[in-house]
């Protein structure tokens, strides 16, 4: 997971937009897929947003289209489930235990998971071609949320590789031991890889506790509103992408 | 300068005090090495100089430490560090940045270093640790070593007197862990820094540092120069701590009255030692 949340260099528009600029209108497209009930619109918003990795360069777009995919398998499980659950419209297919699969559950269901892949794509977007520190430091000038708390997201991001990174150490070292993890029983894998919890977790309380005293020395409890060496200021072509987002976000609302 | 008198520290619940009498003095300008076993005490010491003991991890305190003047116990960490920089040996747990840049400007901004000055303080301190050309690399994309030198750099930009290190080289290679230590003399004889680091690998403190601690289950088992802390080689590896095998071979040829001269700390030294033994041998 960590592998599509950090930041990839270029000089592409987006690179170049204001953090906040690019937050507004990752949320804009998220907005755009709960406010149209139609799958068409949906898609549409998808489309944009590979439209936008494309812009934004060849290892954006190579990192959008395994996102995608990941996000088409985890989808297909949850559409499998909710579509049974919708009990409304004509049966199209009767199952054993009294499920049934309706034509309004499988267009709600269809709904639901594409809205989810919508709605997740842009922010991914925003990490991929935003530095971390860019985005916490426009959140407390802009928007004048407390320094620690910007923090705290752009930590809780930057950790998500190390401890993936972490994991597969552990993983590594029982693997040598004998452990299976390449079995192909989801269960039996999910239960080697529970008890890993533990020392997962003593791992990461260390490093996180390490990188605590790293911060505490270099004067994170002095620091102060104002203090930033970067400063991101609102450009012309700032305001036109927003002003763009809204009256894509304006034309799905009338439709 | 730091000045520790009769120190003595104990972890809240702990059956053992991590440290126990400890007097020590690093003059400023010294380069120190501090070595000994696991659970020595060389971290908590390192932790007692920079303010984390007895501040962050609190316990029972007895005793003094100063650093140019600063008692720990009356100042805070972030106070202290502006006397003395830290650097630890988990790389990746003490970045917070993905730009290199980003990360030299974390503890400016926090110090609150005015704005102009802040480009000029991260290229002064690049330039320092010699990683110049990497200001706007990502960090993922660089070797362990130029990440140290990177975490190094961010704490020589605050400029302190003091720079303390905890085992910087123990997630490196050989050669990266010689160009850390080149660096550090470098930082100390040509910018006048005094450098305390805690280190595992005898060979690189013999070869980089002036002044060398051994500890031992908390106390120093031995303070001061390179060599006459070496000619205890035999303490030395009854208490774990190795040696290197030139020095152990020099005060074997000491004790069996073959030789008097300057103890060698590596085999070019030895080489001239055992020279000179059997040239002596020979005339005689």
């Amino acid at each position: 997971m960590g592998g599509y949340l950090d930041y990839i260099a270029g000089e592409s528009i987006l690179h170049r937009l204001n953090p906040l600029t690019k937050l507004c209108l990752s949320f804009v497209l998220c907005v755009c897929c709960f406010v149209s009930d139609s799958h068409w619109v949906v898609a549409g918003v998808m489309a944009l947003n590979v439209l936008l990795a494309a812009v934004a360069g060849r290892q954006v777009l190579r990192r959008s289209c395994h996102m995608l995919r990941a996000l088409v398998k985890f989808s297909l499980f949850l559409f499998v489930l909710q579509v049974l659950f919708v009990r409304d419209g004509a049966v199209l297919l009767r199952l054993p235990f009294g499920l049934l699969v309706t034509d309004l559950g499988v267009s709600f269901s269809l709904l639901f998971v594409m809205r989810l892949m919508g709605a997740t794509m842009p922010l991914a977007l925003v990490l991929s071609v935003t530095p971390m520190n860019d985005i916490a430091a426009v959140l407390v000038e802009k928007l004048h949320v407390p320094y620690k708390y910007s923090f705290t997201l752009m930590t809780a991001v930057r950790f998500i590789p190390i401890f993936a990174h972490e994991m597969a150490e552990i993983m590594e070292a029982q693997t040598a031991r004998g452990v299976e993890f390449d079995t192909r029983n989801f269960f039996r894998k999910i239960r080697l890889i529970l008890p890993l919890c533990v020392p997962l977790l003593i791992s990461s309380v260390r490093k996180i506790e390490s990188g605590a005293i790293a911060v505490e020395l270099r004067g994170f409890n002095c620091r102060k509103r104002g203090c930033a060496y970067k400063r991101y200021d609102i450009l012309p072509r700032d305001l036109l992408a927003m002003a763009s987002g809204i009256a894509l976000l304006a034309a799905i609302a009338a439709l | 300068m730091i000045s520790i008198r009769g120190l003595r520290f104990q972890y809240k619940g702990a059956k053992r005090a991590a440290l126990d009498n400890i007097n020590l003095d690093i003059a400023d300008g010294d380069f120190v090495g501090i070595i000994g076993t696991s659970g020595a005490g060389k971290s908590t010491l390192t932790y007692a100089l920079n303010g984390i003991v007895p501040h962050h991890f609190t316990g029972d305190f007895y005793g003094q430490v100063l650093v140019d003047g600063m008692d720990t116990v009356d100042s805070s960490p972030e106070q202290l560090s502006a006397k003395i920089g830290s650097v630890f040996q988990d790389i990746d747990a003490q970045m917070v940045a993905s730009l290199v840049e980003d990360e030299m400007a974390f503890g400016l901004e926090n110090f609150g270093v005015p704005r102009a000055e802040i480009g000029g303080r991260i290229d002064e301190a690049l330039a320092m640790v010699g990683i110049g050309p990497l200001r706007y690399r990502m960090i993922r994309s660089l070797s362990g070593g130029e990440k140290q030198k990177v975490a190094i750099a961010a704490i020589v930009a605050l400029r302190p007197s003091i720079v303390l290190l905890d085992e910087p080289t123990g997630e490196l290679d050989p050669q990266s862990s010689r160009h850390i230590f080149s660096m550090l003399r470098e930082l100390n004889e040509r910018f006048g820094l005094t450098i305390v680091v805690v280190e595992q690998k005898i060979m690189l403190l013999c070869e980089f540092v002036r002044k060398l601690v051994v500890m031992e289950q908390g106390r120093i088992a031995h303070a001061g120069a390179v060599r006459e802390v070496l000619a205890h080689s035999d303490e030395m590896e009854a208490i774990g701590v190795n040696v290197p095998r030139v020095v152990t071979l020099a005060n074997r040829l000491r004790a069996a009255g073959l030789y008097d001269g300057p103890l060698p700390l590596n085999i070019d030294e030895a080489e001239v030692m055992l020279k000179t033994i059997l040239s002596t041998d020979y005339a005689d």
